[in-house]
């Protein structure tokens, strides 16, 4: 299971625990971990991404706090067997399609691909209200 | 608050007119992978030889695992628990890979076999070869099998992967994690690197002209600098402001961009009032507050 | 392990000196029949001056096979080149591992009062080897010549070369903690060595009672030994290996 993780990028403006966290998400989505599954440990999952063990530990607990996975003590951490994986499956279905259609109305608008992007993360890493973002 | 395994308290060196070190204080907690950023020159090394004894400060203390670093019976106690890699991997040239093993496991009593043999294959190297035939890579790998087989507490290095393979370089830091996870074990490692301490470090230390500029954990520090580009119809003002936190600012034509290390909300509702036509927050790198708060002194 | 490793720094410059000087012994007592052949063909050496009085009275100590063995051995060969040991192996002490092995040892948890102690006494007792075992093989070897070497005649004078020349060599190893470097310590040491031993040979200058001690010229002649030249040359170099130390632990590396 380690070795289906990909390598965070510590150089992204995401930090690396949230980026463990969409893999995580993205794992069940794909159906690469199912309900009930366990998740590699802490220290292993650490040493095999070199990463530091807090990181690791601190996207466990957000997605215990999610409801996403459950943390049982001395047993280690599995995935939630209840529904919300799936309604996250159909919050990303339906954000797909959000994101397909602004998308779709920037390039309208004339915007390139780095001009939405910058935009989508200015966004995020930033505050509620922007203005357009010009030369 | 447990207590520091690492405390400097306004450290000072000065050489003949040079002053290396001019009041640094910083400190380690257990159980931290603590990077140690800083150019050439500003005091890195110097810092990590007083906390083993090999340089004595001009003023100023240095606690190591609670003892004081100046007093040289303490300071042959705090080598017992403190394993320490300097930059050039020194070694005993003229000794063989087993002789060197040897001679460092006859000071630590609780030498760790297992890990001995398991670092012997990993790094490829073998007995009986002399130190100075090892290539850059294997004296890196002899160095720090001899750090982590002591079962030390305490883990200080000097650029630890500079000069090294990705491969190697991923083997050294793979072994600090795991170090770190399993054996509580603190690291304290300087590095030129940034990538690599923002991979692995959950504190960061920087430091500039022998003073610590930043000491802080790493995601409080991803969370909370950031970017705020205002641009302006006109050239743009050139405020002050009240909202703490800014660290630098620039103006360049139409555009003034300030760097903050805490507050962006409190500075952009201010600069919100100076009438911007855009506004833009933007997370900043640990490349960008290592270059931004060194060089020019703040 | 400290031992160990004070012997790996230290083993060539042993190892060849002390066949150098077991050599050098041989060839002394076999040099003997050649010189008495040699000293029978030449008849009384009408020289005058300084240097003629020099070399009246060289011949005349070395008239019997135990005075030849003292001026050739004990007061040239044995002092010169055991002195040169001396100083080659008080130089470079810790810092010699200027590669790093300095930064190494210092890391381990181990005084440096330890480190440079260890250092210091392994060379030394190299120094009483290489001025004994040689010098053993000469009361061996003499019966092939036809001619009879007391042992106690060479445990005298091997043990005042020791401990007369240990001098040169805390000498060096107080300059090795000073200077950083390998060649400045030796070159100076040697320099002074130098000064004492062959020049002082030489020019029959004052100075010269270093080597008078260091060769138990007085016990040669009268049989005493020269106890307070030997007194204070010990406690000079005690003197110097206590001031090296003493900068090792203050000194920044």
């Amino acid at each position: 299971m380690e070795t289906s993780f990909l390598r965070p990028n510590p150089s992204s403006g995401v930090p690396i625990y949230l980026q463990l966290i969409e893999q995580v998400k993205h794992a069940i989505e794909t159906g690469a971990l199912r309900a009930g599954e366990q998740l590699p440990g802490i220290r292993p999952l650490a040493e095999r991404l070199v990463i530091n063990p807090n990181t690791v530990a601190k996207a466990y607990r957000e997605l215990e706090h999610d409801g996403v996975i459950e943390l049982r003590h001395g047993a280690g951490a599995f995935v939630s067997a209840d529904a919300r994986p799936r309604q996250m499956k159909e919050n990303v279905r339906a954000g797909q399609a959000i994101v397909a259609a602004a998308i779709g109305r920037l390039r309208a608008r004339g915007l390139g691909e780095e001009e939405i992007r910058r935009l989508f993360e200015a966004q995020l890493a930033g505050l509620p209200r922007k203005g357009e973002r010009s030369a | 608050m447990p207590d520091a395994i690492i405390a400097t308290t306004n450290l000072r060196k000065t050489y003949g007119h040079v002053e290396a070190l001019r009041g640094l204080s910083l400190q380690v907690q257990p159980g931290s992978l603590c990077g140690f950023l800083g150019r050439n020159g500003a005091g890195k090394t110097t810092t990590l030889k007083i906390l083993l004894g090999m340089i004595r400060p001009t003023s100023g203390e240095a606690r190591v695992l609670g003892r004081r670093v100046s007093d040289s019976v303490a300071s042959v106690e705090i080598r017992r628990d403190v394993a320490f890699v300097g930059e050039d991997k020194p070694l005993f040239d003229y000794m063989t890979v087993q002789d060197v093993v040897r001679f460092t496991a006859g000071f630590y009593p609780r030498w760790r076999q297992d890990l001995e043999q398991r670092y012997l294959t990993t790094f490829g190297l073998s007995p009986r070869t002399k130190v100075k035939t090892l290539s850059r890579g294997m004296r890196a790998g002899l160095a720090l099998l001899l750090a982590l087989c002591r079962d030390a507490r305490l883990l200080i290095l000097d650029e630890p992967t500079s000069g090294l393979d990705p491969d190697m370089t991923e083997q050294v830091l793979q072994a600090l994690v795991r170090h770190v996870a399993s054996e509580e074990m603190t690291v304290f490692f300087s590095s030129h690197h940034i990538a690599e301490v923002e991979q692995i470090a959950d504190r960061v230390v920087i430091i500039d002209r022998g003073r610590t500029i930043v000491a802080a954990a790493l995601d409080d520090l991803r969370a909370q600098y950031r970017r705020i580009h205002f641009v302006f119809d006109d050239d743009a003002p050139a405020p002050v402001f009240r909202a703490k936190g800014v660290e630098r600012m620039y103006r360049d034509g139409r555009v003034l961009t300030v760097l903050a290390s805490a507050g962006a909300e409190g500075i952009v509702e201010e600069g919100r009032t100076l009438r911007p036509v855009s506004v833009d927050v933007v997370p900043v790198s640990l490349k960008e507050i290592f270059l931004e708060s060194s060089g020019v002194e703040g | 392990m400290l031992w160990y490793k004070a012997w790996l720094e230290t083993r060539w410059r042993f190892l060849i000196g002390l066949a150098v000087l077991m050599g050098f012994a041989c060839g002394a007592v076999f040099d003997y029949p050649v010189f008495v052949r040699l000293n029978a063909s030449v008849s009384a050496i009408d020289a005058s001056g300084h240097f003629g009085r020099l070399i009246r009275e060289a011949v005349e100590t070395q008239r019997t096979y135990r005075g030849f063995i003292w001026f050739q051995w004990y007061r040239q060969n044995l002092v010169q080149m055991w002195t040169i040991l001396a100083v080659l192996l008080g130089s470079g002490g810790l810092m010699a591992a200027s590669s790093g092995g300095a930064l190494f040892a210092l890391s381990m948890p181990v005084s440096r009062a330890r480190l440079a102690g260890i250092r210091a006494a392994t060379a030394l007792l190299e120094l009483l080897v290489l001025a004994l075992i040689p010098s053993l093989l000469i009361p061996l070897l003499s019966p092939a010549v036809g001619e009879h070497y007391g042992l106690g005649d060479t445990a005298v004078h091997s043990v005042s070369l020791f401990l007369a020349g240990s001098l040169f060599f805390s000498l060096a190893f107080l300059l090795s903690a000073v200077f950083d470097d390998f060649w400045r310590p030796m070159l100076i040491a040697c320099a002074v060595a130098l000064s004492q031993t062959l020049i002082g040979a030489l020019a029959g200058l004052p100075f010269s009672e270093m080597l008078r001690v260091m060769s138990a010229e007085s016990y040669f002649r009268t049989g005493q030994v020269a106890w307070v030249g030997l007194g204070l040359a010990v406690t000079t170099g005690l003197l110097m290996l206590y001031a090296a130390v003493a900068i090792i632990e203050r000194r920044d590396f």
